[in-house]
Protein backbone atom coordinates (compact mmCIF):
# COMPACT_ATOMS: atom_id res chain seq x y z
CA UNK A 1 0.00 0.00 0.00
CA UNK A 2 2.80 2.35 1.00
CA UNK A 3 4.66 1.41 -2.15
CA UNK A 4 1.60 2.14 -4.26
CA UNK A 5 1.21 5.48 -2.54
CA UNK A 6 4.86 6.36 -3.13
CA UNK A 7 4.47 5.32 -6.76
CA UNK A 8 1.41 7.56 -7.11
CA UNK A 9 3.27 10.48 -5.59
CA UNK A 10 6.18 10.01 -7.96
CA UNK A 11 3.95 9.64 -10.99
CA UNK A 12 1.72 12.59 -10.23
CA UNK A 13 4.76 14.59 -9.18
CA UNK A 14 6.49 13.94 -12.46
CA UNK A 15 3.41 15.02 -14.36
CA UNK A 16 2.65 17.94 -12.05
CA UNK A 17 6.09 19.46 -12.46
CA UNK A 18 5.53 19.53 -16.19
CA UNK A 19 2.94 22.26 -15.60
CA UNK A 20 5.30 24.67 -13.83
CA UNK A 21 5.41 27.00 -16.84
CA UNK A 22 1.65 27.06 -17.19
CA UNK A 23 1.16 27.70 -13.48
CA UNK A 24 3.83 30.37 -13.34
CA UNK A 25 2.32 32.15 -16.32
CA UNK A 26 -1.12 32.12 -14.69
CA UNK A 27 0.41 33.19 -11.36
CA UNK A 28 2.25 36.05 -13.02
CA UNK A 29 -0.91 37.38 -14.59
CA UNK A 30 -2.78 37.03 -11.30
CA UNK A 31 -0.13 38.44 -8.96
CA UNK A 32 1.22 40.97 -11.42
CA UNK A 33 4.88 40.39 -10.65
CA UNK A 34 7.47 37.65 -10.76
CA UNK A 35 8.45 37.28 -7.06
CA UNK A 36 4.82 36.84 -5.97
CA UNK A 37 4.23 34.49 -8.91
CA UNK A 38 7.14 32.30 -7.79
CA UNK A 39 5.84 32.20 -4.20
CA UNK A 40 2.38 31.40 -5.46
CA UNK A 41 3.61 28.53 -7.61
CA UNK A 42 5.67 27.08 -4.77
CA UNK A 43 2.72 27.30 -2.39
CA UNK A 44 0.52 25.69 -5.03
CA UNK A 45 2.82 22.68 -5.34
CA UNK A 46 3.10 22.41 -1.56
CA UNK A 47 -0.68 22.39 -1.23
CA UNK A 48 -1.02 19.97 -4.12
CA UNK A 49 1.32 17.57 -2.41
CA UNK A 50 -0.64 17.78 0.82
CA UNK A 51 -3.92 17.24 -1.06
CA UNK A 52 -2.69 14.54 -3.38
CA UNK A 53 -5.19 12.05 -1.96
CA UNK A 54 -7.98 14.31 -3.28
CA UNK A 55 -6.78 14.12 -6.87
CA UNK A 56 -8.75 11.69 -8.99
CA UNK A 57 -6.46 9.79 -11.38
CA UNK A 58 -7.61 10.12 -14.95
CA UNK A 59 -8.92 13.66 -14.48
CA UNK A 60 -7.11 16.73 -15.74
CA UNK A 61 -4.11 17.32 -13.50
CA UNK A 62 -3.44 20.74 -15.03
CA UNK A 63 -6.97 21.90 -14.18
CA UNK A 64 -6.60 20.55 -10.64
CA UNK A 65 -3.35 22.46 -10.15
CA UNK A 66 -4.83 25.63 -11.64
CA UNK A 67 -7.71 25.37 -9.18
CA UNK A 68 -5.30 25.07 -6.26
CA UNK A 69 -3.29 28.01 -7.55
CA UNK A 70 -6.34 30.20 -7.94
CA UNK A 71 -7.70 29.24 -4.53
CA UNK A 72 -4.31 29.96 -2.99
CA UNK A 73 -4.23 33.32 -4.67
CA UNK A 74 -7.73 34.18 -3.51
CA UNK A 75 -7.23 32.97 0.05
CA UNK A 76 -3.70 34.15 0.69
CA UNK A 77 -2.21 36.63 -1.68
CA UNK A 78 -5.21 38.77 -2.46
CA UNK A 79 -6.18 38.93 1.20
CA UNK A 80 -2.63 39.75 2.21
CA UNK A 81 -2.53 42.58 -0.25
CA UNK A 82 -5.93 43.72 0.92
CA UNK A 83 -7.04 43.97 -2.65
CA UNK A 84 -10.67 43.25 -3.28
CA UNK A 85 -11.78 41.58 -6.47
CA UNK A 86 -11.50 44.07 -9.26
CA UNK A 87 -14.58 44.38 -11.40
CA UNK A 88 -14.62 44.48 -15.13
CA UNK A 89 -16.25 41.26 -16.15
CA UNK A 90 -19.69 42.59 -16.85
CA UNK A 91 -18.76 46.07 -17.84
CA UNK A 92 -19.33 45.27 -21.48
CA UNK A 93 -22.79 44.95 -22.86
CA UNK A 94 -23.04 41.33 -24.04
CA UNK A 95 -24.34 42.53 -27.38
CA UNK A 96 -21.76 45.28 -27.70
CA UNK A 97 -21.05 45.65 -31.41
CA UNK A 98 -17.56 45.71 -32.82
CA UNK A 99 -16.26 49.11 -33.86
CA UNK A 100 -13.93 49.56 -36.82
CA UNK A 101 -11.15 50.91 -34.61
CA UNK A 102 -11.23 47.68 -32.55
CA UNK A 103 -10.44 45.66 -35.65
CA UNK A 104 -7.61 48.00 -36.64
CA UNK A 105 -6.24 47.89 -33.11
CA UNK A 106 -6.29 44.10 -33.03
CA UNK A 107 -4.31 43.95 -36.25
CA UNK A 108 -1.63 46.26 -34.85
CA UNK A 109 -1.55 45.46 -31.15
CA UNK A 110 1.92 44.73 -29.78
CA UNK A 111 2.77 42.16 -27.11
CA UNK A 112 3.24 44.68 -24.29
CA UNK A 113 0.03 46.49 -25.18
CA UNK A 114 -1.82 43.20 -25.15
CA UNK A 115 -0.39 42.35 -21.76
CA UNK A 116 -1.35 45.77 -20.38
CA UNK A 117 -4.89 45.37 -21.66
CA UNK A 118 -5.19 41.91 -20.13
CA UNK A 119 -3.87 43.17 -16.79
CA UNK A 120 -6.49 45.91 -16.87
CA UNK A 121 -9.24 43.33 -16.67
CA UNK A 122 -10.59 42.01 -13.40
CA UNK A 123 -8.93 38.94 -11.92
CA UNK A 124 -11.74 36.59 -12.87
CA UNK A 125 -11.77 37.89 -16.43
CA UNK A 126 -8.02 37.47 -16.73
CA UNK A 127 -8.21 34.00 -15.27
CA UNK A 128 -10.97 32.78 -17.52
CA UNK A 129 -9.16 34.07 -20.61
CA UNK A 130 -5.86 32.46 -19.58
CA UNK A 131 -7.43 29.13 -18.65
CA UNK A 132 -9.23 29.07 -21.97
CA UNK A 133 -5.95 29.84 -23.75
CA UNK A 134 -4.37 26.92 -21.92
CA UNK A 135 -6.89 24.65 -23.54
CA UNK A 136 -9.02 23.83 -20.52
CA UNK A 137 -12.58 22.88 -21.37
CA UNK A 138 -15.49 24.96 -20.13
CA UNK A 139 -16.24 22.23 -17.59
CA UNK A 140 -12.67 22.36 -16.29
CA UNK A 141 -12.66 26.16 -16.21
CA UNK A 142 -15.92 26.01 -14.25
CA UNK A 143 -14.28 23.70 -11.71
CA UNK A 144 -11.29 26.00 -11.38
CA UNK A 145 -13.45 29.09 -11.00
CA UNK A 146 -16.07 27.41 -8.81
CA UNK A 147 -18.99 28.39 -10.98
CA UNK A 148 -21.47 26.85 -13.42
CA UNK A 149 -20.48 25.96 -16.98
CA UNK A 150 -23.03 28.42 -18.33
CA UNK A 151 -21.42 31.14 -16.25
CA UNK A 152 -18.06 30.33 -17.82
CA UNK A 153 -19.50 30.78 -21.31
CA UNK A 154 -20.88 34.21 -20.53
CA UNK A 155 -17.86 35.27 -18.44
CA UNK A 156 -15.49 34.29 -21.21
CA UNK A 157 -17.56 36.05 -23.81
CA UNK A 158 -17.74 39.24 -21.76
CA UNK A 159 -14.09 39.08 -20.77
CA UNK A 160 -12.99 38.79 -24.38
CA UNK A 161 -15.32 41.57 -25.44
CA UNK A 162 -13.87 43.76 -22.66
CA UNK A 163 -10.36 42.92 -23.81
CA UNK A 164 -11.19 43.82 -27.41
CA UNK A 165 -12.62 47.12 -26.27
CA UNK A 166 -9.60 47.90 -24.06
CA UNK A 167 -7.24 47.18 -26.94
CA UNK A 168 -9.33 49.38 -29.20
CA UNK A 169 -9.53 52.23 -26.68
CA UNK A 170 -5.80 52.12 -26.02
CA UNK A 171 -5.09 52.51 -29.72
CA UNK A 172 -7.21 55.63 -30.06
CA UNK B 1 -31.52 32.49 -30.90
CA UNK B 2 -30.88 36.02 -29.66
CA UNK B 3 -27.69 37.98 -30.33
CA UNK B 4 -26.74 37.68 -26.63
CA UNK B 5 -27.10 33.89 -26.82
CA UNK B 6 -25.13 33.72 -30.07
CA UNK B 7 -22.26 35.79 -28.70
CA UNK B 8 -21.79 33.48 -25.77
CA UNK B 9 -21.43 30.63 -28.24
CA UNK B 10 -19.39 32.05 -31.14
CA UNK B 11 -16.09 31.06 -29.55
CA UNK B 12 -17.14 27.45 -29.07
CA UNK B 13 -18.59 27.54 -32.60
CA UNK B 14 -15.27 28.75 -34.02
CA UNK B 15 -13.52 25.87 -32.27
CA UNK B 16 -16.02 23.28 -33.40
CA UNK B 17 -16.83 22.53 -29.77
CA UNK B 18 -20.60 22.91 -29.91
CA UNK B 19 -23.07 20.04 -30.13
CA UNK B 20 -24.48 19.74 -33.68
CA UNK B 21 -27.83 21.32 -32.78
CA UNK B 22 -26.33 24.39 -31.12
CA UNK B 23 -23.73 24.69 -33.85
CA UNK B 24 -26.39 24.72 -36.55
CA UNK B 25 -28.37 27.34 -34.62
CA UNK B 26 -25.31 29.59 -34.28
CA UNK B 27 -24.45 29.15 -37.95
CA UNK B 28 -27.99 30.03 -38.93
CA UNK B 29 -27.93 33.10 -36.71
CA UNK B 30 -24.58 34.27 -38.07
CA UNK B 31 -25.87 33.91 -41.63
CA UNK B 32 -28.72 36.28 -40.89
CA UNK B 33 -27.07 38.73 -38.46
CA UNK B 34 -24.23 40.84 -39.84
CA UNK B 35 -23.35 42.27 -36.41
CA UNK B 36 -22.89 38.84 -34.85
CA UNK B 37 -21.00 37.59 -37.92
CA UNK B 38 -18.63 40.53 -37.41
CA UNK B 39 -18.21 39.60 -33.75
CA UNK B 40 -17.42 36.03 -34.82
CA UNK B 41 -14.78 37.30 -37.24
CA UNK B 42 -13.18 39.62 -34.69
CA UNK B 43 -13.27 36.95 -32.00
CA UNK B 44 -11.24 34.67 -34.26
CA UNK B 45 -8.77 37.52 -34.74
CA UNK B 46 -8.54 37.96 -30.98
CA UNK B 47 -7.81 34.24 -30.51
CA UNK B 48 -4.97 34.45 -32.99
CA UNK B 49 -3.58 37.60 -31.41
CA UNK B 50 -3.68 36.10 -27.90
CA UNK B 51 -2.04 32.88 -29.02
CA UNK B 52 0.70 34.55 -30.99
CA UNK B 53 1.44 37.79 -29.18
CA UNK B 54 0.51 37.52 -25.50
CA UNK B 55 3.79 37.46 -23.53
CA UNK B 56 4.35 34.21 -21.68
CA UNK B 57 5.98 34.09 -18.25
CA UNK B 58 7.42 30.60 -17.80
CA UNK B 59 8.91 29.39 -14.53
CA UNK B 60 12.61 30.04 -14.20
CA UNK B 61 14.99 27.12 -14.20
CA UNK B 62 15.83 27.91 -10.56
CA UNK B 63 12.17 27.63 -9.57
CA UNK B 64 11.80 24.37 -11.47
CA UNK B 65 14.81 22.96 -9.69
CA UNK B 66 13.42 24.04 -6.32
CA UNK B 67 10.07 22.45 -7.11
CA UNK B 68 11.70 19.24 -8.28
CA UNK B 69 13.79 19.11 -5.13
CA UNK B 70 10.77 19.63 -2.91
CA UNK B 71 8.55 17.02 -4.53
CA UNK B 72 7.71 14.82 -2.76
CA UNK B 73 8.20 16.97 0.34
CA UNK B 74 7.47 14.63 3.27
CA UNK B 75 10.79 13.36 4.67
CA UNK B 76 9.62 9.76 4.61
CA UNK B 77 8.75 9.96 0.96
CA UNK B 78 12.06 11.64 0.22
CA UNK B 79 13.92 8.82 1.95
CA UNK B 80 11.99 6.30 -0.10
CA UNK B 81 12.75 8.25 -3.20
CA UNK B 82 16.48 8.21 -2.57
CA UNK B 83 16.56 4.61 -1.48
CA UNK B 84 14.41 3.04 -4.15
CA UNK B 85 13.82 5.38 -7.04
CA UNK B 86 17.36 6.53 -7.71
CA UNK B 87 18.62 2.96 -8.27
CA UNK B 88 15.53 2.32 -10.36
CA UNK B 89 16.27 5.33 -12.51
CA UNK B 90 19.85 4.23 -12.95
CA UNK B 91 18.60 0.83 -14.03
CA UNK B 92 16.13 2.46 -16.35
CA UNK B 93 18.90 4.41 -18.00
CA UNK B 94 20.66 1.15 -18.77
CA UNK B 95 17.50 -0.35 -20.16
CA UNK B 96 17.03 2.77 -22.21
CA UNK B 97 20.44 2.43 -23.79
CA UNK B 98 19.82 -1.19 -24.64
CA UNK B 99 16.17 -1.39 -25.54
CA UNK B 100 14.27 1.87 -25.91
CA UNK B 101 11.03 0.03 -26.63
CA UNK B 102 11.24 -1.87 -23.37
CA UNK B 103 12.17 1.30 -21.55
CA UNK B 104 9.10 3.02 -22.93
CA UNK B 105 6.79 0.22 -21.90
CA UNK B 106 8.24 -0.20 -18.45
CA UNK B 107 9.13 3.27 -17.33
CA UNK B 108 7.29 5.97 -19.24
CA UNK B 109 4.09 6.73 -17.44
CA UNK B 110 0.83 7.29 -19.22
CA UNK B 111 -0.21 10.89 -18.87
CA UNK B 112 -1.71 13.87 -20.60
CA UNK B 113 -0.09 13.83 -24.01
CA UNK B 114 -1.80 17.09 -24.77
CA UNK B 115 0.54 18.64 -22.22
CA UNK B 116 3.42 17.90 -24.58
CA UNK B 117 1.64 19.52 -27.49
CA UNK B 118 0.62 22.52 -25.39
CA UNK B 119 4.19 22.94 -24.17
CA UNK B 120 5.49 22.66 -27.73
CA UNK B 121 3.17 25.40 -28.91
CA UNK B 122 3.97 27.59 -25.88
CA UNK B 123 7.68 27.18 -26.51
CA UNK B 124 7.28 27.86 -30.21
CA UNK B 125 5.30 31.04 -29.45
CA UNK B 126 8.02 32.12 -27.02
CA UNK B 127 10.53 31.70 -29.83
CA UNK B 128 8.36 33.81 -32.12
CA UNK B 129 8.04 36.54 -29.49
CA UNK B 130 11.64 36.51 -28.38
CA UNK B 131 13.75 39.53 -29.25
CA UNK B 132 16.76 37.24 -29.52
CA UNK B 133 15.56 33.74 -30.33
CA UNK B 134 18.98 32.34 -31.28
CA UNK B 135 22.15 31.97 -29.27
CA UNK B 136 24.10 30.88 -32.31
CA UNK B 137 23.21 32.14 -35.78
CA UNK B 138 24.36 30.04 -38.68
CA UNK B 139 22.91 28.13 -41.58
CA UNK B 140 25.67 25.56 -41.24
CA UNK B 141 24.60 22.70 -39.02
CA UNK B 142 28.26 21.84 -38.47
CA UNK B 143 28.62 25.14 -36.65
CA UNK B 144 25.35 24.91 -34.77
CA UNK B 145 25.59 21.35 -33.45
CA UNK B 146 29.07 21.74 -31.90
CA UNK B 147 27.91 24.90 -30.16
CA UNK B 148 25.67 22.75 -27.91
CA UNK B 149 28.68 20.86 -26.53
CA UNK B 150 28.96 21.61 -22.84
CA UNK B 151 25.60 23.33 -22.77
CA UNK B 152 23.46 20.21 -22.71
CA UNK B 153 23.82 16.81 -21.06
CA UNK B 154 23.14 15.05 -24.35
CA UNK B 155 24.19 15.42 -27.96
CA UNK B 156 21.22 16.59 -30.04
CA UNK B 157 20.93 14.39 -33.10
CA UNK B 158 19.17 16.11 -35.97
CA UNK B 159 18.76 14.32 -39.26
CA UNK B 160 17.82 17.41 -41.25
CA UNK B 161 20.58 19.95 -41.86
CA UNK B 162 18.38 22.46 -43.66
CA UNK B 163 18.23 23.11 -47.38
CA UNK B 164 17.28 25.86 -49.80
CA UNK B 165 13.58 25.44 -49.06
CA UNK B 166 13.93 25.12 -45.27
CA UNK B 167 17.19 26.92 -44.42
CA UNK B 168 18.61 26.54 -40.94
CA UNK B 169 18.88 29.88 -39.10
CA UNK B 170 20.60 28.82 -35.93
CA UNK B 171 20.11 27.32 -32.52
CA UNK B 172 19.63 28.04 -28.85
CA UNK B 173 19.32 26.29 -25.53
CA UNK B 174 15.72 26.40 -24.41
CA UNK B 175 13.51 24.62 -21.95
CA UNK B 176 10.87 22.05 -22.59
CA UNK B 177 8.79 21.36 -19.49
CA UNK B 178 11.34 20.68 -16.75
CA UNK B 179 14.39 20.00 -18.89
CA UNK B 180 16.81 21.64 -21.25
CA UNK B 181 16.17 21.42 -24.94
CA UNK B 182 18.25 21.96 -28.03
CA UNK B 183 16.30 24.38 -30.19
CA UNK B 184 16.96 24.49 -33.91
CA UNK B 185 15.28 27.21 -35.93
CA UNK B 186 14.47 26.86 -39.60
CA UNK B 187 12.50 29.10 -41.89
CA UNK B 188 10.07 28.44 -44.66
CA UNK B 189 9.43 31.68 -46.54
CA UNK B 190 8.34 34.04 -43.74
CA UNK B 191 7.46 31.30 -41.28
CA UNK B 192 9.61 30.12 -38.41
CA UNK B 193 9.86 26.44 -37.64
CA UNK B 194 11.15 25.38 -34.22
CA UNK B 195 12.63 21.99 -33.65
CA UNK B 196 13.15 20.97 -30.04
CA UNK B 197 15.30 17.99 -29.10
CA UNK B 198 14.81 16.81 -25.54
CA UNK B 199 15.60 13.83 -23.36
CA UNK B 200 12.65 11.53 -23.14
CA UNK B 201 12.91 10.13 -19.66
CA UNK B 202 9.73 10.56 -17.67
CA UNK B 203 7.65 11.92 -20.53
CA UNK B 204 4.61 10.26 -22.00
CA UNK B 205 6.01 10.29 -25.49
CA UNK B 206 4.07 8.54 -28.26
CA UNK B 207 5.41 5.26 -29.58
CA UNK B 208 4.95 6.38 -33.15
CA UNK B 209 5.21 9.69 -34.94
CA UNK B 210 2.31 11.85 -33.81
CA UNK B 211 1.01 14.88 -35.66
CA UNK B 212 -1.46 17.23 -34.02
CA UNK B 213 -2.80 20.74 -34.46
CA UNK B 214 -3.15 23.09 -31.54
CA UNK B 215 -4.07 26.78 -31.43
CA UNK B 216 -3.35 27.13 -35.13
CA UNK B 217 0.05 25.45 -35.03
CA UNK B 218 1.01 22.05 -36.30
CA UNK B 219 3.03 19.95 -33.91
CA UNK B 220 4.87 16.78 -34.78
CA UNK B 221 6.37 14.51 -32.15
CA UNK B 222 8.67 11.68 -32.92
CA UNK B 223 11.39 9.65 -31.35
CA UNK B 224 14.99 9.37 -32.44
CA UNK B 225 16.88 6.78 -30.46
CA UNK B 226 16.99 7.51 -26.79
CA UNK B 227 16.00 11.13 -27.38
CA UNK B 228 12.56 12.25 -28.34
CA UNK B 229 12.51 14.88 -31.00
CA UNK B 230 9.76 17.38 -31.29
CA UNK B 231 8.86 19.85 -33.99
CA UNK B 232 6.49 22.75 -33.58
CA UNK B 233 5.53 23.98 -36.99
CA UNK B 234 3.55 26.89 -38.26
CA UNK B 235 0.12 26.07 -39.57
CA UNK B 236 -0.17 25.10 -43.20
CA UNK B 237 3.45 24.22 -43.74
CA UNK B 238 4.48 20.73 -44.72
CA UNK B 239 6.47 18.55 -42.32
Amino acid sequence: MATERAGDVRQVGREALAYADTLHNLAHYLAGNDPDAQDLVQETYARALRSLHQFTPGTNLKAWLCRILRNTFVSEYRRRRGSPVVGGLDTVDPVHDVADHEIDALRKVMADELQTALMSLGEDARTVILLDLEGLTEVEVAEVMGCAVGTVKSRLSRARASLRRLIGDAAR
Amino acid sequence: MTCADARDLVLAHARGALPPGDDAAVREHLASCAACARVDHVDRMLSEVLEQRLPQHPASLALKRRLAAEWPAPPRARTSFKRFVMPALAAAAVVLALTPQLYHRLVVVPGDRNALVTEAVNDHVRVLLSQRPMDVESSDVHQVKPWFAGRLDFAPAVAFDGDAEFPLRGGAVGYFLDRRAAVFLYTRRLHTISLFVVRADGLDWPERRLEMSSRGFRVILWRAGELRTLVAKVRGEPA
